[in-house]
């Protein structure tokens, strides 16, 4: 038991304690993600304005000349899914690191910024495994319906004036059955693992859904009656002097609660909850089934703040200054309004993500019940009294 | 391999038998618990344990008593020295060494950091278990400097083979007592965060409170100790009722609740945290900056007689029943774990709840495989 001095270097962990924000280069961060934000954009621009336009030059603006320019924009709002994919798998993981006081990403591309390509690659090269126990057709067949259901989100979702895939005059009722269809992959995914786990993921899916698709559909309706539309674009055309985050208060809190809960996310995400259900739903998944859950769940954190932005934050409106609207110029600017301010809602989501706990799932179908209904219906009577008195 | 059956009840189809664990994000280590699930209510949980058995007792038996100390580190790894005081303390009993009083508070300071050590631990682990992930990273930040310091001094980080028989293995590093003074004004900037992210959470009162209530009489009749037990109501606390150490020289509260749910294992588990904070900073002003920290202990000890000593470890009494035979080598060491007589409680808390609870209450029983395996 002799003593053994140890050598004073040996203790560098002492003096590690605590964080350095500047290791992470926040100014390399700062541009990579507006370079992200930017690519973004001018997808945006490409899709709506870019294709239409080069069509018309070519003549193609009737009967299959048109089909093919439809499909040449889905095709790019599907490189725009990826793309915004996989900008906000690497914004949360930064944000995740910011807030947790370490660096996240840092390795791969500048500032950690191509990170989430070669999470990608990984997950193409992974092997796509069936379990034997799993309904082969089924488990197939779910990562479809909920990425595909997530994905005709994008039909709907007005980028700028006009800017739109289908300005549809049932846009709200095409929303809910299209959002709705999603948590049929979840379940169907869940069930057909032929695992136990799963299978209470899945039923929690259904559980939470049949409780928090009820009042989003009030609340569309509240935001309806206001807007005097059920069109997206006529109800952001409706919006022009007063965002109807003012008026529409009680639904647009409701709006934001539900979205959580669609979304699965903390304090709502009982479908996969890590610690309790391992991953839930998509515990048997891997591979690209699993990625295409992932690019659904993605898709839906854009797809939703975006939505928020729509019904309650004015879309796509903002100062012109002096541009004539339905120019390209205009489009482009008020496609940037709508960027930014659906940026916001993103980083307020993952903002909850990084700070709360989780519910249970029997807590949010009380509340959902109790409280979220009886005030989504006080508020739908509120907003169509208000339409009588003021509009 | 045990005889209550978790197979699946003849003519029950409602019922699904599910395996929680041995890997399992949430059962902090390799707890098995065969839980039988209607829809999401609990109505059957057996826990299964061994996955982490080394035979530790027989182990310690073919050891001097020197070589026993290092193995009992690797009962309860988060909390590093506060398993090597019952065999030292039993020893020395047997032996009749007299202890300098320097080495008993150096040893008492040591016990309090590992406890702090061990709340943070729980705290952010209990926290990623209601599926909050940053109070995890920012609890292991705060650990980390206890563990730096014990570093400095002992020479490992969590397993430190620090206490010996008569006191301590070497003296405390120069900048000890200022490392730890400095640790304490962090503590008291960094616990009304904690605070404010885990008890004063709105979420966290919806998870915890009324859930999975140990009534005073069962958590006395299950043997439990520790802050599960305090937190039923129950003030029984070696620290207090068998002092040892230090400890009589210090003034310090059992904080208690009344409640028994989860949130008040969560409430006892902070006010300890503050307790302990009381302790170090009394011990830091009682103790002298130099002296001696080891009493006169023969190398070649040989040990007749039996003893049974008990400390008050993060997770309650951790007892050791010590028989020496003559010989330099223990002929019975029976170890007493806390979380391995807390555990029993699962079936009581367990059924009858949701599966959520269930892992809320897990977490609330901060049990470490290591000590329940051994």
């Amino acid at each position: 038991m002799s003593y053994i001095p140890i050598p004073e270097d040996r203790h560098f962990r002492i003096k590690r304690i605590g964080y350095d924000p500047g290791r992470s280069r926040p100014w390399l961060e700062r541009l990579v993600y507006s370079l992200y934000v930017f690519a973004f954009w001018g997808f945006v621009i490409a899709t709506y304005a870019g294709v239409p336009a080069l069509f018309d030059a070519l003549g193609w603006t009737a009967g299959w000349g048109y089909v093919v320019m439809r499909a040449t924009q889905v095709v790019l709002l599907f490189l725009l899914s990826a793309v915004i994919a996989l900008m906000l798998i690497l914004a949360l993981r930064k944000y995740l690191g910011k807030v947790q006081e370490r660096y996240g990403p840092m390795h791969y591309g500048p500032a950690g910024g191509i990170q989430t390509v070669f999470d990608a690659l990984k997950l193409l090269g992974k092997e796509d495994f069936v379990p034997a126990a799993a309904d082969w057709l089924t488990f197939r067949l779910a990562p479809a319906v909920t990425f595909v259901s997530s994905f005709a989100i994008f039909a709907v979702v007005p980028f700028a004036s006009g800017w739109t895939l289908a300005d549809t005059n049932v846009g709200l009722i095409y929303l809910i059955a299209v959002s709705t269809l999603s948590t049929y992959g979840v379940l169907l995914g869940g069930v057909s693992s032929g695992n136990k786990w799963a299978l209470v993921g899945a039923l929690r899916a259904g559980a939470q859904m049949v409780s928090y698709e009820i009042p989003l559909a009030l609340v569309f309706l509240s935001v309806a009656v206001w807007g005097g539309s059920l069109s997206l674009g006529r109800i952001v055309d409706s919006q022009m002097g007063l965002w109807n985050v003012v008026p529409l208060f009680i639904p647009f809190v409701l709006y934001v609660i539900s979205s959580l809960a669609e979304l699965k996310h903390i304090p709502f995400d009982f479908p996969e909850a890590e610690s309790e259900l391992i991953a839930g739903y998509n515990v048997e998944y891997s591979g690209m089934s699993f990625a295409f859950f992932f690019l659904a769940e993605f898709v839906e954190l854009f797809l939703l703040p975006a939505l928020i932005v729509v019904f309650f934050f004015g879309g796509w409106h903002g100062p012109l200054f002096g541009l004539e609207p339905g120019t390209l110029a205009a489009g482009a600017l008020q496609s940037l309004y709508f960027t930014i301010k659906t940026a916001v809602w993103v980083w307020i989501f993952l903002w909850i993500r990084a700070t709360l706990p989780r519910y249970r799932d029997d807590q949010l179908m009380e509340f959902a019940w109790k409280a979220m209904i009886p005030l989504a219906l006080f508020g739908l009577v509120l907003a169509a009294y208000m339409r009588l008195i003021w509009r | 391999m045990s005889t209550i059956s978790v197979d699946p009840v003849p003519g029950r189809s409602d019922e699904m038998v599910v395996n929680m664990g041995p890997q399992h994000p949430a059962t902090h280590g390799v707890l098995r618990v065969v839980i039988g699930l209607e829809g999401e209510r609990i109505t059957r949980a057996v826990p299964h344990i061994g996955y982490l058995h080394r035979n530790h007792e027989k182990i310690e038996e073919a050891r001097t008593y020197f070589q026993v100390v290092p193995y009992t580190d690797r009962m309860d790894y988060v909390s590093g020295t506060q398993n090597e005081l019952p065999v030292v303390l039993a020893v020395e009993d047997l032996l009749g060494v007299e202890v300098p009083q320097r080495a008993k508070q150096i040893r008492t300071i040591f016990f309090e950091l590992f406890r702090i050590a061990s709340h943070l631990v729980w705290m952010g682990t209990a926290m990623l278990d209601l599926g909050a992930i940053t109070p995890f990273l920012y609890t292991f930040w705060d650990r980390e400097i206890i563990l730096g310091i014990v570093e400095r001094t002992a020479g490992a980080r969590m397993l430190p083979n620090y206490y010996t028989f008569g006191g301590v293995r070497r003296d405390v590093h120069p900048e000890f007592f200022k490392d730890v003074a400095d640790f304490l004004d962090h503590m008291q900037r960094r616990m009304p965060d904690y605070e404010h992210l885990v008890l004063e959470n709105p979420i966290v009162h919806a998870r915890t409170k009324g859930v999975g209530v140990l009534s005073k009489e069962r958590a006395i009749a299950r043997g439990v100790t520790g802050p599960v037990l305090r937190a039923s109501g129950v003030a029984y606390d070696v620290r207090k009722a068998f002092p040892y150490d230090a400890y009589p020289d210090v003034e310090f509260e059992v904080p208690t609740s009344s409640d028994g749910d989860t949130y008040a294992r969560f409430w006892v588990r902070f006010q300890e945290i503050y307790q302990a904070c009381k302790i170090i900073r009394q011990l830091l002003e009682q103790t002298p900056k130099t002296g001696p920290y080891k009493g006169k202990v023969s190398p070649r000890l040989k040990i007749s007689g039996e003893r049974y000593r008990a400390v008050e470890n993060s997770r309650g009494e951790l007892g050791v029943y010590v028989v020496g035979d003559g010989s330099d080598r223990p002929y019975r060491i029976k170890h007493r774990g806390a979380a391995f007589t807390n555990l029993q409680v699962i079936p009581d808390l367990f059924i009858g709840a949701k599966f959520s609870d269930a892992i809320a209450i897990l977490s609330s029983l901060d049990p470490v495989f290591g000590e329940i395996d051994r």
